[in-house]
């Protein structure tokens, strides 16, 4: 018998999880699904790009995320006129004792949670300057580079409708959000809910749950979570599926122009161990896999017109080749 | 809570289980294509061995499975992986023993987790004895199907038994040719040519692919035991006869002429001692002797014999009993010469007796194996004909024969056969061995007329017009009104001849062959 304890309290993990969506769910009524997949994208430090319609409660859900955590909070809203510099900072002329020198002055990037708010109505060059911040979590100007700092979480909203004057991200913008968070309407009963908690004469105050420092540990932990071989590779046959000259499926081979990436599989595995922990388990699972395959995957395939003709959407398809791919490894 | 390794234990066995009852239905599957597969052979060819191959494949079938069973198991991971599925434990032991040697930040949390959670589980429904639907009810219709071919009758059963009849009748044809030359061997005077030609011939038979096939063997044997045998030996021996005859009425030469009576052999050592005692017989001997030897010089119809005789009777006439020693010991010689071929003729003589003994067997067979044919309804026909020939009285005899054989249809055969005789005393018929021939052709429809040349029995149908045939003026009647003429004709010439009652049979047999056919055409 083997009588080993674990070297890692993964269940703070757990607990750390749990008081987030507990307080969460003190202003945000239902989207259980919603807050669930923003902590796990939180956990395994990806960006966020949500995406709903007008008055769902995007920015709200970020808004709270910031005062539920005790770490720097900016809010950018994204319009045609914003400039990189904007974001990023920029040197400006000060005075110091006398004498005046460039200073630069940090942009709302330096800050542990960014809110990007409708992010397709920037142009795409300010887009571009959110890109390395994204992806190297540094911004560089002029000719210094700076880090930002952690952990660093950019949650990016915007509108599936009003497509009048907006910028589409392109797929190597895309690529870099870890999860793709469609924010659905809520149920009758919950509409019933919000009417009452926001509607009355007070709104609940969320208190903090956690820092940074409790944020950057789960990262750590959630990393140290095993897959077997055979997960993986199935992880893997998930990922080669989404490719039309890889997959067996019709469908795919028909409607989809490029399949995700490999940073795709990496989202896939990491956002999996994440959830595993979530679910009280020490090891990541066939269903981690698929709970997180939409969210990780639906904006890093990318349709043929046909299938927009045809109404296919990337989550039915990744449903079907979820439901085809073979999840028992092969005999030796 | 258990182990790792005792969960793997557990779960080995359950799969050996699952798999054993999985794999015992994929050998019977397989077990009851073969039987059903060899039984649909068996259908459309003669397959003699069927029984033993198809059960054969049982125990193949078992091996063959077990073999798979042992070798195919799965591995360790593959084991928990599908127990991971199964039972739904979240790939916990899968990841558990995969890393069942790491030491992780979590790998022991990970095992106690995994171990924690089989032990909830009821690991053998892993692995439950489950046997599929379709198989099970391909093996019963497989089953149903072997049944069914093995119990209703088969078409092949007839040529099988036929088959085994051919064998067993070439067998007997080949004992008997081996009888024959054991008393060729055992005889006074063994002739190792004849064992030879006989022992060859028996093997021939044995192998032969039918008894057709083993008459074939048989002629060219007997044409070359004939070839054996001396075409002057009738005429020496008529002239050992007439010697006989003509010493027996002489008082010096009575004895001789009974000892040539008896044997050429023992009639030699006589004539050699009247040779020696010539000198002492009395004048009236030796002139009553004289006479005797040169009457017989007359009637000798050998050369060599004739003019020993008369030099001997001329040399005794003259006085001079020592060149008529001289010659009476070259007619010594002659008659030793007689009886050495005299035993070559009878060990000839017995051989070709074992030989027809052995072709009326396979002949019968042959009869029997072409009304089989018929009686099965085979369009191609085959007809085998035996012709005899003989030769009667002293000399040589040559007969040649044809024979006409018809199955289901008409075929046309044609044999051809030799035969010589001797004889000692006043001459006896010779045997013409029987000829051998095969024939083909298409079988006529049940509403075909055949017409041939002749004239219909009275009584039987005169309603057709009688055509004539092409270019002749012969009337043409159907086969079917003629045959009794025809039938009659033939058993009529046989017994007018000298051919022997088997030959007779032959021809009987034949016609009676020809008037089913004709009766069943009808």
């Amino acid at each position: 018998m083997i009588a080993e304890e674990p070297r890692i309290d993964a269940t703070k993990v757990t607990e750390l999880a749990q008081a987030l969506e507990a307080e969460l769910a003190r202003l945000i009524v239902g989207q259980k699904e919603l807050v669930r997949d923003t902590v796990i994208a939180l956990i395994a430090g990806g960006h966020v790009l949500l995406e709903g319609v007008p008055g769902l409660g995007k920015t709200v859900l970020v808004r709270s995320l910031g005062q539920v955590l005790s770490m720097s909070f900016a809010r950018v809203q994204f319009t045609p006129d914003l400039m990189p510099a904007d974001i990023v900072g920029t040197n400006v002329i000060g005075e110091t004792d006398g004498r005046r020198e460039f200073r630069y002055q940090a942009g709302p990037l330096f800050a542990n949670l960014v809110l990007a708010d409708e992010i397709n109505r920037a142009t795409p060059k300010t887009q571009s300057a959110l890109l390395e911040a994204m992806q190297e979590r540094t911004v560089t100007v002029g000719t210094q580079t700076r880090s930002l700092p952690s952990p660093f979480f950019v949650l990016a909203t915007q509108n599936p409708i009003e497509l009048e004057g907006t910028y589409p991200l392109p797929e190597a913008q895309l690529d870099r959000f870890f999860f793709k968070i469609l924010v659905p309407f809520p149920s009758e009963h919950d509409l019933l809910e919000i009417a009452r908690r926001t509607t009355g004469e007070s709104t609940p105050q969320l208190e903090p749950v956690a820092d940074g420092g409790a944020v950057l540990a789960a990262q750590r932990i959630a990393r140290e979570v095993p897959i077997a071989e055979h997960v993986l590779a199935y992880a893997a046959r998930v990922i080669a599926a989404t490719h039309p000259d890889r997959s067996e499926l019709d469908s795919v081979r028909r409607y989809v122009r490029w399949g995700a990436s490999p940073r795709g599989m990496q989202t896939l595995v990491l956002a999996g161990k994440v959830r595993a922990l979530l679910e009280g388990r020490y090891n990541v699972a066939f269903d981690d896999l698929n709970a997180v395959a939409r969210p990780a995957l639906r904006h890093r395939i990318f349709l043929q017109f046909e299938a927009e003709a045809d109404g296919i959407t990337t989550d039915r398809l990744i449903s079907e080749l979820l439901e085809h791919t073979v999840k028992e490894p092969a005999r030796d | 809570m258990n182990s790792l390794e005792t969960i793997l234990r557990q779960l080995r066995r359950a799969a050996a289980r699952a798999r054993a009852a999985s794999y015992a239905v994929h050998g019977l599957v397989a077990a009851g294509a073969w039987i059903a597969a060899v039984l649909v052979i068996a259908r459309l060819v003669p397959f003699e061995r069927r029984a033993e191959v198809a059960a054969i494949g049982v125990p193949v079938a078992a091996a063959l499975v077990v073999l798979a069973w042992s070798l195919r198991r799965p591995s360790a991971p593959l084991l928990m992986a599908l127990a991971d599925i199964r039972l739904g434990l979240k790939e916990r032991l899968s990841t558990a023993w995969e890393r069942r040697a790491e030491a992780g930040p979590m790998d022991g949390a990970l095992r106690q987790d995994a171990l924690r959670h089989a032990a909830g589980a009821s690991l053998v429904r892993a692995f439950p004895v489950r046997v599929n639907r379709g198989e099970a009810s391909l093996v019963a219709v497989l089953t149903i199907f072997a049944l069914g071919l093995a119990l209703l009758p088969n078409p092949m059963d007839r040529v099988l038994a036929q088959r085994q009849a051919d064998r067993a009748s070439q067998a007997r044809a080949a004992k008997v040719v081996t009888d024959a030359q054991k008393k060729v061997a055992a005889s006074d005077k063994p002739n190792p040519q004849v064992e030879k030609i006989l022992q060859d011939t028996q093997a021939k038979i044995r192998e032969a692919a039918s008894p057709r096939k083993a008459l074939e063997s048989i002629t060219p044997a007997e044409q070359q035991l004939q070839r054996l045998t001396d075409p002057g030996t009738p005429a020496l021996n008529s002239s050992a006869q007439n010697l006989a005859n003509a010493l027996s009425g002489t008082a010096a030469g009575r004895g001789a002429a009974q000892a040539i009576s008896s044997s050429p052999a023992k009639g030699a050592q006589a004539v050699r001692d009247l040779a020696s005692q010539l000198q002492t017989l009395s004048p009236k001997d030796r002139e009553e002797l004289a006479k005797a030897l040169a009457k017989a010089s007359q009637q000798a119809q050998n050369a060599p014999m004739r003019d020993s005789l008369s030099k001997a009777a001329s040399s005794l006439q003259s006085g001079d009993t020592s060149a008529a020693a001289q010659s009476l010991n070259d007619v010594a010689s002659q008659l030793d010469s007689l009886q050495a071929q005299q035993n070559t003729d009878q060990a000839v003589a017995s051989a070709i007796n074992g030989l027809e003994a052995a072709r009326q067997e396979l002949a019968a067979q042959a009869d029997r194996d072409a009304k089989g044919q018929a009686a099965n309804g085979t369009a191609g026909a085959s007809a085998s004909a035996s012709a005899s020939a003989s030769a009667s009285g002293n000399g040589n005899g040559n007969g040649t024969g044809n024979g006409t054989g018809n199955g289901n249809g008409n075929g046309n055969g044609n044999g051809n056969g030799t035969g010589t005789g001797g004889g000692s005393t006043g001459g006896t018929g010779g045997t013409g061995s029987q000829g051998s021939g095969t024939g083909s052709g298409s079988g006529a429809s049940s509403t075909e007329r055949v017409y041939v040349p002749g004239q219909p029995v009275p009584g039987q149908s005169e309603n057709d017009p009688t055509p004539l045939g092409p270019g002749q003026d012969v009337p043409l009647s159907p086969f079917s009104q003629v045959i009794q003429a025809y039938q009659q004709a033939a058993l009529d010439a046989t017994d007018q001849s000298l051919i022997p009652g088997s030959e007779r049979d032959l021809v009987r047999q034949y016609f009676s062959q020809l008037g089913e056919q004709t009766q069943g055409a009808r």
